[in-house]
């Protein structure tokens, strides 16, 4: 590449709107999410409890319906942690996503699959895996994905 | 079972780079295709068919095989399909190339895997290609989840920071003998690794794969057109493919079952018994220095917990029994929808004996691995013949 | 649908999202140096094919037919004549104008291929294909290709 690099380059910023649907379920979700309740999808079948809901189970390959839906707690316990230290744009919001932020895995009690959350805590050495952790609601919540804003990590002493 | 068997009768690359500025996507992907039609000394009209594959996202384009079909490869009037897989976006070319000629659908098929990430972002990009209700408000690309991956994997077997570091180690001094490889750093230390920024607990900067900018083409044949071109192609032996859930936490899938499912199905095929022992060589698609020590586990390298053991043992070096990643691997070079179809390329020159400072002496079985998706795992293995190994 | 209530209803179900990322296109030598042309000197340059001979505007590396590499410039004519064309309407946020106007298909005098650009003429009873059209200049070049800012008609 012996050459001087060109350096013309055409800059531009895709900014597109979708409006996504989210099915019955997820509905449903947001509904009782509302009420700060945390609800997944069961399996009829082999009896799989799905975080987040979604109608079909994959395993068994049949449909799970509103009326499956049961309720699951706000605390789980914690699998894996790490502490997110790189700045990257957001594609939800075209600027920049604040960092360092706290990112755990988790299983929350009464389901049988895990999920990825911010956890409000920034130092790496204060996780533990197999501790426990709670979502945090929006004191006042609207029904949406930003209700549980992040999870935070239970002190021994609170069990 | 094929109608045909299939081989590799042509490889081009480019030198991969964190950025081309002196290329557009069209030309730099040109550079590819001519190097592999230069070498299988194919014209351009001899082609059947084209594939092509990237993360649209990546770039912002949304039509890549309609411009890059034609004007980067000679697809003019042939069918061109795009694939677009995540990560094994290389694999599923590959894959997808190989079932078009093993069905007797195309004689070959040219196979393109590109990417221009400094034009885009690579966590930018990927998280778009995830849920937007569910997984983007908290998803930080693919690094957030390998490092919760590492993080599960090293508290469960007791894995420290400085076996990881040994893979960067490995990897990157292999890639200083690969004239393609991004990073080269022929005298990177352990030290070098475990200073380096924390990028996400526990990887640090050094244990992350970098993004690249480049395009890797290649060539497929049946039997009847490899004879009139090569008398030293690499032979498909088998392909394998698992693709697991939708969400990445529907299972604890830290050490990606799907590598597990999809080498043991291959393993079977094939009569392989002990993959140590029957592959000569292992081009995997490791996107950090802890997922290889994890994967050469669950691809049956070694037992669980074990990953770092078979490292500290030599086994995986270029002089050790299994050789992995002579090219450098993903640690040194990451043109994400290229990415995997270099790992199925590097597995073919290995099996050619075209590796120049980073052959393997005596290969006759190679196999490459992709990943991406949603944790999803595809292999090939290539050999100097068509035939399963038992 | 039945009107508004049915909507109200739909749109509970729907996640309004949003992709927003900025991106950075490497034009390569060939947009280089045709857009350079075009903003200093007002010429519209093309590449030739070595093999077929074809004219290229706007200029690119590779003949899809042939599969040759092109490096042989030559100028075109700033004028043409339109193949095709259209007048735009209804107004969308993505329109580099203000509706009316029109988009023309437009072979330029020594090129080979059709070039999709903005014609400054909003009344589609007005335009005729065969008409001949004249690039017009942007007084203040931007590297971009709305540089020639129109074309009009002769």
């Amino acid at each position: 590449m012996g050459k001087k690099e060109k350096e013309f380059q055409i800059k531009w910023k895709t900014d597109l709107p979708y409006r996504y649907s989210i099915g019955k379920l997820a509905v449903k979700y947001f509904e009782e999410l509302k009420n700060k309740k945390i609800m997944g999808s069961k399996c009829p079948k082999c009896d799989k409890r799905y975080m987040p809901p979604r109608a079909v189970c994959a395993n068994c390959f049949i449909e799970m319906t509103v009326e499956d839906m049961i309720e699951f707690s706000p605390k789980g316990t914690l699998v894996g942690f790490t502490v997110v230290n790189y700045p990257f744009i957001d594609p939800n919001t075209g600027g920049m996503r604040p960092f360092p932020y706290g990112y755990g895995i988790f299983k929350l009690d009464g389901a049988d699959t895990y999920m990825m959350h911010f956890v409000d805590e920034t130092d790496h050495t204060k996780f533990k895996i197999g501790q426990r952790v709670e979502a945090v609601f929006k004191e006042k919540t609207e029904g949406d994905i930003y209700d549980i804003p992040y999870f935070r990590l239970i002190k021994e002493e609170e069990e | 079972m094929p109608k045909h068997n299939v081989a590799v009768v042509g490889i081009g690359q480019t030198k991969f780079r964190s950025k081309r500025r002196d290329v557009n996507i069209p030309e730099m992907i040109y550079e590819a295709v001519k190097m592999a039609l230069d070498d299988a000394q194919m014209e351009p009209k001899d082609v059947d068919a084209i594939l092509i594959g990237n993360m649209d996202h990546f770039e912002g384009i949304n039509f890549s095989e309609m411009w890059c079909g034609i004007d980067a490869a000679p697809g003019y009037l042939k069918p061109v399909v795009k694939i677009a897989t995540g990560g094994t976006t290389g694999s599923s070319l590959g894959i997808c190339g190989y079932y078009n000629v093993a069905s007797g659908i195309y004689k070959n098929i040219l196979v393109v895997g590109w990417e221009k990430l400094n034009e885009g972002g690579a966590t930018t990009g990927i998280i778009t290609a995830f849920d937007p209700v569910w997984e983007r408000p908290s998803l930080a690309g693919a690094l957030g989840p390998l490092a919760l991956m590492a993080n599960i994997y090293a508290a469960r077997y007791g894995i420290t920071s400085e076996q990881a570091a040994k893979v960067t180690v490995k990897n990157r001094s292999n890639a200083a003998n690969n004239p393609f490889a991004h990073i080269q750093m022929p005298d990177i230390t352990l030290e070098d690794v475990m200073n380096s920024q924390m990028i996400s607990y526990p990887l640090r900067l050094h244990d992350c794969c970098p993004q690249s900018e480049g395009a890797c083409a290649v060539i497929y044949a049946n039997e009847e057109e490899t004879k009139k071109i090569t008398d030293n192609p690499a032979w498909f032996k088998g392909v394998s493919t698992a693709h697991y859930y939708t969400f990445g936490c529907d299972d604890l899938m830290f050490d990606l079952p799907t590598a597990a499912i999809a080498s043991k199905k291959i393993y079977k095929k094939l009569g392989i018994k002990d993959p140590v022992k029957d592959l000569d060589v292992a081009e995997i698609y490791e996107p950090t220095s802890w997922s290889e020590l994890s994967w050469t586990e669950s691809l049956g390298f070694c037992g669980k917990g074990e990953g770092g053991k078979l490292l500290d043992e030599g086994i995986t070096q270029m002089t050790g029994e299994l050789p992995v990643n002579p090219s450098g691997g993903v640690l040194s070079t990451n043109p994400i929808g290229a990415t995997a179809l270099v790992r199925f390329a590097e597995a073919a020159i290995q099996v050619m004996g075209r590796g120049g400072k980073r052959q393997i002496p005596d290969v006759e079985t190679a196999m490459g691995m992709g990943f991406g998706g949603s944790l999803w795992t595809e292999l090939a293995i290539l050999g100097k013949d068509p035939k399963p190994l038992r | 649908m039945e009107g508004e209530k049915m909507n109200e209803e739909l749109e509970k179900k729907v996640f309004r999202g949003r992709i927003k990322v900025p991106y950075k296109h490497t034009a390569g030598a060939y947009v280089e140096k045709f857009i350079t042309e075009i903003g200093k000197n007002n010429k519209i340059m093309g590449v030739r094919c070595p093999k077929c001979s074809k004219v290229f505007v706007p200029p690119k590396m590779i003949c899809f037919k042939c599969f040759e590499k092109m490096e042989e410039w030559v100028e075109v004519g700033n004028q043409g004549v339109i193949k095709g064309f259209t007048v735009i309407s209804h107004s969308t946020p993505v329109l580099p104008l203000k509706p009316p106007f029109a988009y023309g298909i437009i072979t330029l005098d020594g090129a080979d291929t059709d070039f999709v650009h903005i014609i400054n003429e909003s009344d589609p009873k007005k335009l005729k294909v065969g008409m001949r059209v004249e690039a017009v200049f942007k007084e203040k070049p931007r590297k971009r290709i709305l540089d020639i800012e129109y074309f009009k008609l002769i």
